[in-house]
């Protein structure tokens, strides 16, 4: 009876706000792999193939092996500071306005690959089953949903990931209808476009993880010792590599060379063609439940970019953040929508400055940090 | 608004200070030594009410004063006038079961629960018998909430009834029970039961402080006191598990819930409880474990299968059809050709249809409402597919669906699914899979964001548990569900021991055996005879 | 606020919507389709239209419309169509589409591209030749099978099964229409007008995106498809094995494919390609009234006089797929994806009618039925 009693005690003293609880180890991996995988898949293998053949996933391997060098960057900047998020460090380091500025960078890039996510998904649902609806309609989905969930809090959202992870299986389940038809022959002869292509779209391969900078900004929030956490970055890291090559490997092998440069969306184009015996048409499921992929990524941009201006204004609640950026991301996608060219213009500039503010800056932020430390350290000595 | 303020933005502590005040002043009446007076003061305060008996001992030297329709005559015989007649004792006041007041505001309290009082002239004092008359019907099993194996009884109306069924299952010093007293007209007895040691002593204290909030002239039945307390009001999901079954009620206090139980009404509250707890049933556990996981599985798809399947047939026949196999397509276009109303409508209206049914047999005597059935599934049903109004696919559509919401053990939780058809259906007719993804993503979101007291609403699915998942899709044997489930914020873990130890202890004596039976010879033979063969 | 700003939007979105909504009840059916050359590269497109009046009880009534329109473009044949039907009519589980002889020898991507282009479209549909015009098997009436659909779908369905076509579709036919070096053969169907049938009469050979106008008869499609690669449920041959009996049934058996064993030897030597393939067949005979078989002597005489016969049906078969130019096994392929170098230098065009093929089958009778 006694130690229950002071189980009591224990448990009344200890007050459980839910806004600070951090996001479990598991949750962290689903978050990460949750938001790579999105818009992306259905048209990577024939991006990559644009650019590299048959020889895509050669150009796929590269990229994915080559990817943890910055992940263990980012994983060495985040350690040096265990108890503050991305901007939260940029304030730290660049003293409070230039921050703030630079924080604004981010956010602004952020607000930008949701709004490409946005524009990218209403295309291919528009291309794909909706073909009358108008863009808003579908936007508006988007938006709602990210709304909705990112009220919620990154408890939530994390929560939420890790429960529609169980549709990745269902998607991996579908595309594994193809082994029947699957032609490994299309995939020979290795090597054929020449190194400097198969580079080249190592460079495409890059983008389709760009969600990884996601582990930065959420480092601090999630529980367990550093190491740990870069453990689970590496798995989920892992994880999603595994997934595209599997897609990637499928298409390839279903379709040959010179009808994959006509098809833009081979996984969903390979499912069309089959039929089970109780439903046809099973890229049509297929699109739904990818739907929910989408989603997911969407909302990490949109919670990246509204914690950002939370964390800028010193503001309790993020809700007031994620309803202007919304509507923000909303508003604007409706000049480009559904037009192809300027949505191809513009998915350019996203994924150069993607290159420049993920892949680019982590290393310059690195050196920085460590020089910034050493003089921390001198300060700390001197005094 | 200041309420809410203050509920959002802290400041707890003024109210907890009010609300301590608010207990420390009770009303307090001295009693006089005066009678008349005490009389006169009583029968003012009960505004002369018809009922309220007074009956003059003693030559005019005592009263004995009770509301006559809430005392039994017997007990009142039995408890004060047969120990006079036996002779006892000389003086009604002096009966040992008597309880004494000086203050007539607890006299009056007393004689609202029935009890008789007794003053006698030249003397403070007042003594109260229990005398109250309860009429109880028998603990019968519930009619919502049937079970084929199992016990039959059921909670009733009276509380001290519902609170010793349970007693009687948990013979344990550590349940606890707490009483309040809520409505402020009607004073409505309501208890608290919880396991001490087992509870999370915060959720208790969670419970206590929202029910000591209710401020309210009235609480008729548990449904008051769930809106006044659950975390979400505008959700579509029940937040609290209400049973009116005692082993139900049992099993969740032992896995670490409170329950609350209301005068006058047999629904018992429980909380905090999960999505999933609306899909167990106390039949589960006295199935076999494989049969009871398959059940388990059927009631966890009739979810899907109520909210969406309408959803799901609208968005075919108007936007995919492209989905339905090649075998099936004719006869499908065969049994919709010609139907005057697009899906939509015609869903509407079976659904429409399906829940006047429901609705008008609950309402009519048991004898009439079968009828009601009868003639509207079949009469209604057939007609409806004749004249051409909705087509045969639709009504084998509405119909399992209307089937599958009622599997779900739980009444509460039915009329929930029922009601999640309805967006679902308007977002198939606008934009057909997406839309019913769309519709599913934001029901999952609620849920996902939905807490009950401090539980996630969707755990142990949503923050993933896998060890509780071992109540939830599937029902493993007991004798694995060794730790309690996390969602119910036990703080004390284990729940069952070790109970299949003899196993172990027959496997290693039949290792031992033979050896024993070379050296013992024919004792130990005849024993290791039965176990050979396993 | 914002619950009341969604609720508003969401009712905006409900009320204002379905833009995209085709309703299954007023859609007319396609299940199938033929394509003919028309007058001046014209289009000739037959389509048949199956409607049903839902009767409240008993067996609904079916009728079929059979309409044939000429224009430039299938698409723009459809939109025609359109105008002389009530309702609008959708090809999206159109399930046979049917080539017509004259048409396929030009070129048949022109009548695909549109089915690959739309979403909507079923690429699940079999594909057929029709020995002359397609619109001559939609047209024809038959007695079984109310649906012109079904009777062709159960009819290749058959063909499949007994391994004498492959099941090809829209789709598993693009790979091989793009690729070079990969060709394909798609089933013939010819109109009996004898014996009031629609009749499976072979596998037509293909070059490139035209039919090469050289069948596989039906009596080697089975061979045909072995060689390939390929086995059905069943696959049966039936070969004539001696002269000595007088009732001339008596010479022949039937046997039963059970397992085969196919391997492809490609040998790349400077500009020089050969190719070896090695048939393994494992068999059950099924028919074969001269019996005693219970000898092992006459079952080794069996399978070697088989493999004899076989080897020389495919060297038959082979000879008119080099006729055709049509590389079935996709050698041309094979050849360039292990020896890049040698498949750079050959026009394959040129190079695959006169190359070397060998082929070899080698039977074994494995099971005899119940009885010897």
């Amino acid at each position: 009876m006694k130690k229950v009693s002071q189980q009591v005690q224990k448990a009344v003293q200890t007050p459980t706000p839910n806004q600070q609880q951090k996001i479990s180890r598991r949750q962290f991996f689903f978050l990460l792999i949750q938001t790579q995988i999105g818009v992306g898949v259905l048209s990577l293998p024939s991006d990559l193939h644009q650019v590299a053949k048959q020889d895509g996933w050669i150009s796929l391997a590269i990229a994915g092996s080559l990817l943890p060098i910055i992940l263990i960057v980012l994983y060495f900047i985040a350690k040096q500071f265990p108890n503050d998020d991305f901007y939260q460090i940029n304030e730290k380091l660049f003293t409070r306005w230039g921050g703030v500025v630079f924080s604004i960078l981010y956010i602004i890039y952020f607000c930008m690959v949701a709004r490409l996510i946005l524009l990218l998904f209403g295309r291919m649902i528009s291309l794909w089953v909706l073909p009358n609806t108008p863009f808003w309609v579908l936007a508006l989905c988007m938006v709602v949903v990210g709304l909705y969930m990112c009220n919620g809090g990154l408890l939530v959202i994390a929560r939420f990931y890790t429960m529609v992870s169980i549709l990745l299986i269902f998607l991996i389940v579908l595309m594994f209808l193809s082994f029947k038809e699957a032609h490994w022959m299309y995939l020979l002869p290795i090597g054929e476009v020449g190194i400097g292509k198969i580079l080249q779209g190592s460079t495409e391969a890059f983008m389709s993880f760009l969600g990884f900078f996601l582990s930065l900004v959420v480092f601090s929030k999630v529980e367990g010792k550093p190491r740990e956490k870069l453990k689970t970055i590496l798995q989920a890291h892992l994880f999603t590599f595994s997934f595209y090559m599997l897609t990637l490997l499928i298409s390839y092998s279903f379709f040959s060379t010179k009808e994959l440069s006509l098809v833009t969306e081979p996984l969903l184009y390979m499912l069309k063609s089959f039929e089970m015996p109780f439903v046809a048409r099973i890229d049509l499921f297929f699109i739904s439940v990818w739907f929910v992929s989408v989603a997911t990524s969407y909302t990490t941009y949109l919670y990246m970019a509204s914690f950002g201006l939370q964390q800028i204004f010193r503001a309790k609640s993020i809700k007031l953040f994620t309803l202007i950026v919304s509507i923000l991301i909303f508003s604007l996608s409706q000049f480009v929508g559904l037009d192809m060219e300027r949505l191809e213009k513009y998915s350019t500039i996203v994924v150069y400055e993607g290159y420049a503010l993920t892949f680019l800056m982590p290393f310059l932020l690195l050196v920085y940090v460590l020089i910034y430390k050493r003089i921390q350290q001198k300060k700390e000595r001197s005094t | 608004m200041g309420f809410m303020k203050r509920l959002f933005f802290g400041d707890h502590e003024k109210l907890k200070d009010r609300t301590i005040v608010d207990q420390a002043k009770e009303p307090e009446q001295p009693s006089s030594t005066k009678l008349a007076d005490n009389v006169d003061y009583l029968t003012n305060e009960f505004n002369r009410t018809s009922d309220l008996r007074i009956r003059i001992l003693e030559k005019g030297q005592a009263a004995l004063m009770y509301l006559e329709t809430l005392v039994d005559q017997e007990k009142l015989h039995e408890a004060i006038f047969s120990p006079i007649e036996l002779g006892h004792v000389d003086d009604i006041s002096k009966i040992p079961s008597s309880r004494v007041t000086k203050n007539l505001e607890e006299a009056i309290k007393a004689l609202l629960k029935g009890h008789a009082i007794y003053i006698q002239d030249g003397s403070r004092h007042i003594s109260q018998f229990n005398v109250t008359a309860s009429f109880n019907r028998s603990t019968e099993e519930p009619q919502n909430e049937k079970i084929v194996r199992g016990s039959h009884d059921g909670f009733i109306e009276n509380i001290m009834v519902n609170i010793n069924l349970v007693r009687k299952r948990i013979e344990n010093r550590d349940l606890t029970i707490k009483y309040f007293k809520v409505g402020k007209k009607t004073n409505n007895n309501m208890a608290l039961l919880y396991l001490d040691g087992v509870t999370d002593p915060e959720l208790v204290q969670e419970i206590e402080h929202r029910l000591k909030y209710i401020s309210a002239d009235m609480i008729h039945s548990p449904g008051y006191v769930e809106e006044f307390i659950e975390d979400q009001t505008f959700s579509p999901f029940p937040q609290m598990l209400n049973t009116e079954r005692p082993d139900r009620v049992v099993a969740n206090l032992i896995e670490g819930r409170v329950a609350i139980m209301n005068e006058g009404s047999p629904t018992t509250l429980i909380a905090p409880s999960t999505f999933f707890s609306f899909y167990q049933s106390s039949d589960d556990y006295n199935m076999r474990w494989f049969t009871g996981t398959f059940v388990r599985l059927i009631r966890l798809a009739s979810f899907i299968i109520a909210v969406g399947m309408p959803a799901f047939y609208i968005a075919v026949v108007s936007f995919h059809f492209e989905v339905i196999p090649d075998e099936l397509i004719m006869p499908v276009k065969q049994t919709i050709n010609g139907i005057a109303y697009p899906p939509l409508i015609e869903a509407l209206v079976m659904v429409v249809i399906i829940e006047l049914i429901r609705e008008a047999g609950i309402r009519l005597p048991q004898p009439i409402g079968q009828t009601i059935g009868i003639v509207g599934g079949l009469v209604i049903g057939d007609a409806v597919v004749k004249a051409g109004l909705v087509s045969n696919l639709m009504v084998i559509v509405v119909a399992l669906t209307a089937i599958a919401s009622f599997v779900v053990p739980s009444n509460e939780m039915s009329t929930t699914l029922r009601l999640l058809t309805f967006p679902l259906i308007f977002l198939a007719g606008t934009l057909g899979f997406i839309g019913i993804t769309f519709g599913f993503m934001m029901i999952l979101i609620h849920m996902t964001r939905l807490e009950s007291f401090g539980v996630p609403y969707l755990s142990p699915v949503a923050p993933l548990r896998i060890k509780d998942l071992k109540d939830t899709f599937i029902r493993v044997p007991i004798y694995l569900m060794n730790e309690r489930p996390k969602d119910s914020r036990a703080i004390q873990p284990g729940v069952v021991g070790p109970s299949r130890e003899w196993k172990e202890v027959e496997r290693s004596n039949n290792q031992q055996q033979p050896k024993q039976s070379i050296e013992e010879g024919k004792s130990t033979g005849s024993e290791s005879g039965p176990n050979a063969d396993s | 606020m914002t619950k009341r700003l969604l609720i508003i939007l969401c009712a905006l979105v409900l009320l204002t919507g379905c833009w995209d909504e085709r309703q299954f009840k007023n859609v007319k059916l396609v299940l199938t389709m033929g394509f003919d050359e028309g007058e001046d590269g014209k289009i000739v497109e037959t389509v048949s239209i199956p409607t049903i009046n839902r009767a409240s009880e008993g067996q609904s009534q079916e009728r079929v419309q059979i309409l044939s329109t000429e224009a430039n473009t299938p698409l723009e044949a459809r939109d025609f169509t359109d105008q002389s039907i009530s309702e609008s009519f959708d090809p999206g589980k159109l399930r046979v589409l049917v080539i017509g002889e004259e048409l396929a020898k030009k070129n048949i991507y022109s009548v695909l591209d549109e089915f690959y282009r739309n979403p909507s479209n079923n690429l699940n549909a079999h594909l057929a030749i029709a020995k002359g015009k397609a619109s001559e098997v939609l047209s024809y009436q038959n007695i079984s099978d109310t649906r012109i659909s079904e009777y062709i779908s159960g009819l290749l369905e058959g063909a499949e099964a007994s391994s004498h076509t492959t099941g090809e579709n829209i789709q598993l036919i693009c790979a091989e229409l793009f690729e070079p070096g990969e060709d394909f053969s798609l089933p013939l169907l010819a109109v009996d007008e004898e014996k009031q049938s629609i009749k499976f009469s072979g596998m037509g050979l293909f070059h490139g995106n035209h039919y090469s106008g050289i069948d596989i008869p039906v009596g080697q499609a089975t061979m045909y498809l072995l060689l390939q690669g390929y086995k059905g449920k069943s696959a049966h041959l039936t070969k004539k094995v001696s002269d000595k009996f007088e009732d001339e049934r008596y010479n022949y058996v039937t046997v039963n494919v059970i397992k085969y064993k196919r391997k492809v030897d490609i040998k790349a030597e400077g500009d020089t390609v050969s190719t070896d393939i090695n048939l393994k067949l494992r068999v059950r005979v099924v028919e074969y009234p001269a019996d005693h078989l219970d000898k092992k002597s006459t079952i080794d005489e069996l399978d070697k006089k088989l493999s004899e016969t076989l080897t020389k049906d495919a060297e038959e078969i082979i000879g008119m797929m080099q006729e055709a130019n049509s590389d079935i096994w996709g050698i041309g392929r094979q050849v360039r994806a292990y020896h890049p170098k040698v498949y750079e230098k050959l026009d394959w065009k040129e190079t695959f009618p006169n190359m070397k093929i060998t082929p070899k089958v080698d039977v074994e009778i494995v099971q005899h039925g119940i009885i010897y």
